[in-house]
């Protein structure tokens, strides 16, 4: 009988999985640096159980096979057994482990239930990286066809596709679409906001999660609000407009496309670098730019980065206090998990919202919102995103009693909103940080400048305490 | 008995303190190596040195670590104090590695060394017995986890017997031969068990970082090799 899994794939080869999963694993041990780690990882467990206290899915399951040191261990033992000269000693001598179909199902179940959110890795004390070993898994997988269905038509529409981005929005709905936004700018603040397309030599082409034009106008027009306020060079290119990049979650072999893709259209559009919207994994998969563009790589900054610095310096008038409702903010998992983007954002709340409430635990220790790796897009597994992944979220946005849930990213969004309907928090409102931004804007100011005509500096409102002492982050 | 226990300490200790020191030193090699090529083969060459060093000083020196798990952290971190101390400042071995190549250190008081020899048994005890009565720990435990900790507290054990031996139940030859064998054993074991982290512990957190640094034609090699290079996807 056929093996079930929790996710819809499409047809794959079920005849001689196990040869196939040695052969691509072999390849990829080849030209990869997976090796390192492998041999470290292998020898390294020391199978302690810290890991249990942080991940959010075994938290909520008490699963053995939800142990993250659990889930490495299905890996490691093939590493082991296939890869390494005891292993493959132990292996003739004696009846060992033998890669069986049943083991690779359990490993092609197992890796799409943890989120590489790399939590666990905080309490490991020989620095074993689950959530590397996740994305490695997840990989092999991959070239075995065993791939979400979700995953892959998106990146197959990204990378061959005719509209070339994940929501397959065609570039004229796009245009459409801005320029809807931009009328609704002059009709609700009379203020003449661009958001410009195919500029070339800008200094920044955006990159949001494109899925943003079609869910998410409050966060497209409180980027665009910025940086009408502040001058700022950017443009949009049609060329490619997407940020997002599911090779992150399943497969280096696509990340490294799509990253590829994002460097071109800067170099078509003679920019400086690539500006990326609201989007923790968008943002994390660029900094690989580093990586599959090192010849000549574009300049990198997250947009919660740009309008911080800009209102530092005084260049962005934001409104104090503005937003009554008690406030808290989610780390992106991509973005805070090494403590990179933390302070940026919760800086700009602290002075916009009058009741601001971080959760606990927070920044570099943040739970994931339970749709990490992924996971987010696979709807069938709604019920395991939610009532496990997203248990302990619920219970962290419960406890600050929050109106207004913050989260700088398009998947924890989605899988925030899904987390507070199926765990009856109604009340609460899942938004972007430029979202609020939008109502921290002194547009009343703008608008006066506007009717003053052009040549007028913006002053929209004052500028934040502090503001030249602002420094310079990079 | 004599003669097993002048071997023991003789030729079978040179043996085991050789595969020891070679053997740390082979893994520390390897992964010196392991890392300079990844780095060089990697499209990425910067690597955050800042918190690699944070993390590598908080599991060495790991006051802060005490606060979770603080039952398990404490017995692991005063097991560690009294296995690394003891060992090698304890002044019947100082006295011997003296006699027999002329090097000589400072040695430990003898209430001192007792201390920390209780202190290690005490904290491998704990260890064991969360082990055995915590569920996660217990399903992830195989064999060799049980019987690497009855290993390291046998020569430790004996250790404390033989230099207290009013409370000794069993012969001073038997003991002292236990002892010495048991040491060597583990520390001949030591390079092949996940005990290694005695040397790679500084390493590893660097080496997880190096992994996150791909290769930028690691996936197109891949395809060639997997026959997949102009395949749809
Ligand atoms: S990476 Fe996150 S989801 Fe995966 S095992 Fe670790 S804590 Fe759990």
């Amino acid at each position: 009988m056929e093996r079930k899994l929790p996710y819809y794939t499409e047809p794959f080869e079920r005849t001689g999985l196990a040869r196939r999963f040695l052969d691509a694993f072999a390849a990829i041990l080849t030209h990869s640096n997976y090796d390192l780690i492998l041999d470290a990882y292998a020898r390294l467990g020391t199978r302690c159980s810290r890991c249990t206290d942080l991940c959010q899915v075994y938290q909520a399951t008490g699963r053995t096979e939800d142990i993250p040191c659990h889930r490495s261990e299905l890996l490691l033992r093939v590493y082991r057994r296939y890869f390494t000269a005891p292993g493959r000693w132990k292996g003739r001598l004696f009846e060992s482990f033998t890669l069986t179909d049943e083991h690779i199902y359990e490993m092609a179940e197992s890796f799409y239930r943890c989120t590489a959110c790399r939590r666990c890795k905080l309490e490991c004390p020989m620095g074993i990286d689950h959530g590397l070993m996740t994305h490695l898994g997840r990989w092999i997988l991959a070239e075995i066809d065993i791939i979400p269905k979700a995953l892959l038509v998106s990146v197959r529409e990204q990378l061959e596709g005719e509209t070339k981005n994940t929501s397959a929005i065609p570039v004229p709905a796009l245009i459409d679409n801005c320029q809807f936004l931009e009328e609704e700018f002059e009709e609700i603040y009379g203020v003449p906001v661009k958001f410009p397309i195919d500029v070339t030599g800008a200094e920044w082409v955006f990159f949001p999660a494109v899925s943003d034009y079609l869910l998410e106008p409050d966060t497209l027009m409180g980027v665009a609000a910025v940086m009408h306020v502040t001058k700022g060079s950017w443009t949009i290119g049609t060329g490619n407009f997407d940020g997002i990049n599911y090779g992150l979650f399943y497969s280096d072999r696509m990340l490294g496309r799509i990253v590829r893709n994002e460097a071109k259209e800067v170099r078509r559009l003679r920019a400086g670098g690539v500006l990326v919207g609201e989007c923790g994994h968008a943002t994390r998969s660029a900094t690989f730019l580093a990586t599959y563009a090192a010849e000549d790589p574009p300049k990198l900054l997250n947009i919660l980065q740009y309008t911080h610095r800009a209102w530092k310096e005084g260049r962005l008038g934001l409104k104090k206090g503005v937003i009554e409702e008690r406030t808290t903010y989610h780390d992106p998992c991509n973005i805070a998990r090494t403590n990179w983007i933390v302070e940026e954002p919760r800086e700009i709340l602290r002075h916009i919202c009058a009741d601001y409430v971080d959760m606990v635990p927070n920044r570099s220790e943040n739970y994931c919102c339970g749709g990490g790796g992924g996971t987010v897009s696979i709807d069938e597994i709604r019920e395991f995103r939610t009532g496990i992944g997203g248990k302990r979220k619920a219970q962290q946005i419960r406890d600050t009693g929050a109106r207004y849930v913050v989260a700088p990213c398009a998947n924890c969004k989605k899988q925030l909103r899904e987390v507070c309907e199926d765990h009856g928090l109604s009340e609460v409102q899942v938004v972007g940080l430029h979202d609020l931004i939008l109502k921290a804007i002194d547009w009343e100011a703008l608008k006066a400048e506007a009717k003053a005509g052009p040549g007028a500096e913006p002053t929209a409102a004052a500028p934040p305490p502090g503001a030249e002492t602002g420094k310079e982050e990079s | 008995m004599e003669s097993w226990i002048e071997w023991a300490r003789g030729p079978a200790f040179r043996l085991a303190l050789a595969l020891l020191l070679l053997g740390l030193l082979r893994h520390v090699l390897l992964t010196v190596i392991g890392v300079r090529e990844a780095m060089r083969k990697a499209g990425d060459k910067v690597l955050p040195g800042k918190r690699i060093r944070a993390a590598v000083l908080s599991w060495l020196f790991p006051v802060k670590r005490l606060g979770t798990r603080t039952v398990f952290s404490t017995a692991s971190v005063i097991f560690h104090l009294g296995a690394l101390l003891t060992p090698l400042f304890l002044l019947t071995h100082v006295v011997l590695v003296r006699e027999s190549i002329g090097l000589s250190w400072p040695t430990l008081p003898p209430l001192g060394a007792d201390l920390l020899t209780l202190a290690a048994l005490l904290g491998l005890a704990v260890m064991l017995a969360i082990r055995v009565a915590s569920r996660p720990v217990r399903v992830l435990s195989r064999f060799g986890d049980y019987a690497l900790l009855v290993l390291t507290a046998l020569p430790f054990l004996t250790g404390f017997l033989l230099a207290h031996p009013a409370w000794n139940p069993i012969p001073f030859g038997p003991a002292m031969l236990l002892h010495v064998l048991s040491a060597d054993l583990l520390m001949a074991l030591i390079p092949f068990t996940k005990l290694v982290h005695i040397a790679l512990l500084p390493a590893t957190q660097l080496v997880s970082e190096v992994g996150w640094h791909f290769i930028p034609d690691a996936g197109e090699q891949v395809a060639r090799t997997l026959g997949k290079e102009n395949q749809p996807i």
